[in-house]
């Protein structure tokens, strides 16, 4: 089987968010970057699914030279051999095409990604693939069993969870518990420094969303606290100053 | 940034920047890795202790290890992190590729375990046990005994245990009377008992390793007559089923810290036949024990640090958060309507974070700097191998020692910080209180390093050792003469390294003249004034590097020259206090009379 698994290059879940040139620009001074979490729970499941079924895993990344080495981490986990398309990750459909683009020429079985990626957290890139590949897109998924040709899926909705089936190919956009996380082993890490990342252009440049500017949230307000006997007060503060009542 | 348990980049600092690990990995020995595997590796480990070890410190306090029905229970977690530290490889780190594990340099998998520690310091002793326990069978067992026992231990499906005390003989080792009986059959019958027994049982793991010391029948008296045994709990035979070796469980001792860290009392050979098997040669046993006890006392050491590390981030984490009375006025008077202003505002709790963070950041690099000798000693030749070999036995009570002492201090600064709230249970202070204690006592007692400092490690050799680190410090402080705000403190070493040759100048006449007891009798308060030299050294080795610059923000540098110069100006002044106990030739400890202390 083979199995193409898309990570993301976000910033650690502990970076410090600022926005530079007017806010228009992610300030990445400083920032410290990772495997998206969710594509780490897909890189989880791939890596589970090869040593149950064989195969080979491909990772695949939209970035430039800078996230080699979270690229390198993906393949210490358990990726066969990877491939960086060099370009900026723009927008959820220039990744997407870059993807799709990728997966028509490998003939995979599987693409497994993230359910979205933690930084701008589109959530869009899976649904995107499966159009332009004409094959199904399922998300968010917390189980994935493969039977012969077809997998057999969980996935969350609002207050419950669905069974679903498909015939692979098929992408998966997954969430835990899919697989239980992985990390490195030292043998990983040392065959990650040999195994082969295939940098690739680009298919175009067409960038079909803007970014006008970004904005934080406003830091957390002091916090009042109000006699518990003082209901009057509560109230009053509740209705003139929060205006929540 | 808010740290919880240690700082990933002062650790790289350290650990490329003042230790050049860039050097070792070029050696051959170690090209294998480079600094991004080394990165990716200290990402990893930062991961597993962030998700599987530092959620679980405070549960592994409040629901620690038990006896029941002969048998020892530890927190369910240590399931998933044993079988995760087996499939990461941390077991056999160390070694060599052919024996099985990843070659990697001491500085790199002390550093990795620096990490974890920090995390949660009631893990890493079952690992490093096991570790140091197979590879002493390695290193001195047949080809049937590493074939048999080794696999199994490195993937931490079994457990590794050293098994030293006894109730009658702590320290003194010469007093052990746990015996072994040889058969015709090439195995000995082991009979005795051990306590204290760290990562002894539990229910983690398929079987468990203890390598014993014993005594054979016609052993001489003393350490030249004890012997090292491979006793299993299970046997295995060939086809690899297990038969029980009569391994008995005694108890589990309730302590003060460290409680979700097993310490078993067993016993050997009492419910039937309990097989051991020897271990290289008859009466060398000691000899080969302290290969491990070397490597437990800087892991000790490094121990430490990590409690210390931990209790420093959280305090000051507490002292940015908590708003308590107002600054005192620079001029004029206390502004007693304004709000209340974050503790670490206050004077008072920056020399408390200070001194914190000068012992923690001092002791990451006498760790560190000591397992960089300990990979020169494997990839050096002749004089120069020799020449590291003696820095590394000079530093091995130190690194056991500075940060077991110092590091109490710093975490007891750091309870004092959160004030009544530090003394509750609601934060994690009392408990890196509770569970630093243990470590001047583990693998050697404070006392027992300050002997070997000064009664074996100094004189050793004609000085040969105190000579080189001499030399070493030396080009520290050529060094900094060449950068105008740290002559003054390369002076300051200079004196002490001068005040400490007085010292030994004034006491080795005693030893001399066969008075043992008078050159040993402060050898402890000479280990104070040791430790601080030698951190000295390694500020001043911080402080060149930091003048150079590199990749980090400015204010990082400027820190860390900051906590030299409290050091050198807070601490290394304390030197000469301790010259003057060590210059007094009263000798008052030896005078006293047991009635005095009545």
């Amino acid at each position: 089987m083979k199995i193409l698994v898309c990570i993301t290059h976000v910033p650690d879940t502990t970076a410090r968010i600022a926005f530079t040139d007017n806010n228009t620009r992610f300030d990445k001074t400083g920032v410290q970057y990772i495997i998206g979490p969710y594509d780490d729970y897909a890189l989880a499941r791939a890596v589970e699914l090869k040593e149950q079924l064989g195969g080979s895993i491909t990772a695949l990344n939209v970035g430039g030279s800078e996230t080699e080495p979270t690229i390198r981490k993906a393949l210490a986990i358990g990726a066969d051999d990877a491939v960086r398309v060099d370009a900026e990750p723009t927008d959820s459909f220039f990744v997407a095409n870059q993807i799709a683009h990728v997966a028509r020429d490998g003939h995979y079985d599987l693409i497994l990604m993230g359910r979205e990626s933690i930084d701008y957290n589109g959530g869009q890139v899976h649904g995107m693939v499966g159009e332009l590949l004409g094959i199904p897109s399922v998300s968010p998924v917390m189980t994935l069993i493969v039977e012969g040709q077809k997998v057999k899926m969980t996935r969350e909705i609002e207050g419950g969870k669905e069974f679903v089936e498909a015939d692979m190919p098929l992408v998966a956009g997954c969430q835990e518990p899919i697989a239980e996380w992985k990390i490195p082993n030292m043998r990983g890490i040392m065959s990650a420094r040999t195994k082969p990342l295939h940098v690739v252009a680009p298919v175009s440049d067409e960038q079909r969303t803007h970014v006008g500017s970004y904005e934080l949230l406003p830091p957390k307000a002091g916090v009042k606290l109000v006699d518990p006997n003082d209901m009057a007060g509560l109230v009053n503060l509740l209705k003139n100053e929060a205006k929540v009542i | 940034m808010a740290y919880d348990y240690f700082n990933p980049g002062t650790l790289r600092f350290f650990l490329f920047d003042v230790h050049g690990a860039d050097g070792l990995l070029a050696a051959g020995r170690y090209s294998h890795f480079d600094r991004e595997a080394i990165g990716m590796l200290l990402d990893t480990l930062t991961d597993f202790s962030d998700r599987e070890l530092y959620p679980y410190l405070r549960e592994m306090d409040r629901e620690p290890a038990y006896y029941r029905d002969g048998k020892i229970f530890v927190h369910p977690q240590f399931e998933k992190i044993f079988r995760m530290a087996g499939e990461l490889g941390l077991i056999g780190a160390s070694f060599d590729e052919e024996k099985g594990g990843m070659q990697l340099p001491s500085l790199v998998v002390n550093a990795l375990y620096f990490i974890m520690e920090a995390a949660n310091n009631h893990v890493t002793g079952y690992l490093g046990l096991t570790a140091g326990a197979a590879n002493l069978i390695l290193s001195f067992g047949n080809d049937e005994l590493k074939k048999k026992y080794v696999p199994p231990m490195l993937s931490m499906e079994w457990g590794g245990t050293m098994c030293l005390t006894e109730p009658q003989a702590g320290s003194s080792l010469s007093d052990i009377t746990t015996m072994a009986h040889p058969t015709e059959s090439g195995h000995y019958l082991l009979r005795g008992q051990k306590v204290f027994i760290s990562a002894g049982d539990h229910p983690y793991a398929e079987n468990f390793v203890h390598l014993v010391l014993a005594r054979l029948p016609d052993a001489p008296a003393g350490t030249k007559g004890i012997s090292l045994f491979v006793v299993p709990k299970y046997r295995p035979d060939d086809t690899g089923r297990m038969e029980d070796n009569h391994v008995t469980v005694a108890g589990e001792f309730d302590k003060l810290g460290q409680r979700g860290y097993c310490t078993t009392h067993l016993v050997f050979g009492e419910t039937g036949d309990c097989h051991g098997w020897l271990l290289g040669e008859a009466h060398q046993g000691l000899g080969y024990m302290f290969q491990l006890m070397n490597e437990a006392r800087i892991a000790t050491g490094r121990m430490g640090l990590g409690i210390a590390s931990a209790a420093y981030y959280a305090s000051l984490r507490y002292a940015r958060e908590r708003p308590q009375g107002r600054k005192l006025p620079t001029a004029g008077t206390k502004e007693i309507g304004a709000p209340q202003t974050p503790i670490v505002n206050h004077p008072d709790i920056r020399r408390m974070l200070l001194s914190q963070k000068a012992i923690v950041e001092g002791s990451l690099s006498l760790v560190l700097q000591t397992s960089y000798y300990v990979d020169k000693t494997r990839i050096a030749t002749g004089t120069e191998k020799d020449n590291y070999e003696l820095l590394l036995e000079l530093l091995t009570p130190v690194v056991k020692t500075y940060p077991a002492e110092a590091g109490f201090q710093a975490v007891n600064q750091g309870l004092q910080i959160l004030g009544g709230y530090g003394y509750m249970q609601d934060f994690e202070l009392q408990q890196y209180l509770r569970d630093m204690r243990i470590i001047s006592i583990y693998e050697g007692t404070t006392g027992i390093q300050s002997l070997d400092l000064l009664g074996r490690k100094m004189t050793m050799k004609n000085g040969a050792a105190f000579k080189a680190l001499a030399r070493e410090i030396q080009t520290v402080m050529e060094m900094a003469h060449g950068y105008d705000d740290l002559r003054v403190y390369a002076g300051q070493l200079g004196e002490t390294l001068q005040a400490t040759q007085q010292v030994l100048q004034t006491l080795l006449p005693h030893l001399l003249a066969g008075d043992q007891e008078r050159y040993l009798a402060d050898a402890t308060v000479f280990m104070e004034m040791f430790g601080l030299l030698v951190v000295g050294w390694q500020w001043l080795k911080t402080g060149v590097t930091a003048k150079k610059g590199g990749s980090f923000e400015p204010d990082f540098y400027e820190a860390k020259l900051h906590t030299l110069k409290y050091f050198f100006h807070y601490e290394l002044t304390k030197t000469t206090g301790l010259t003057a106990i060590l210059l007094n030739r009263e000798g008052l400890t030896l005078s006293s009379q047991p009635d005095y202390f009545d």
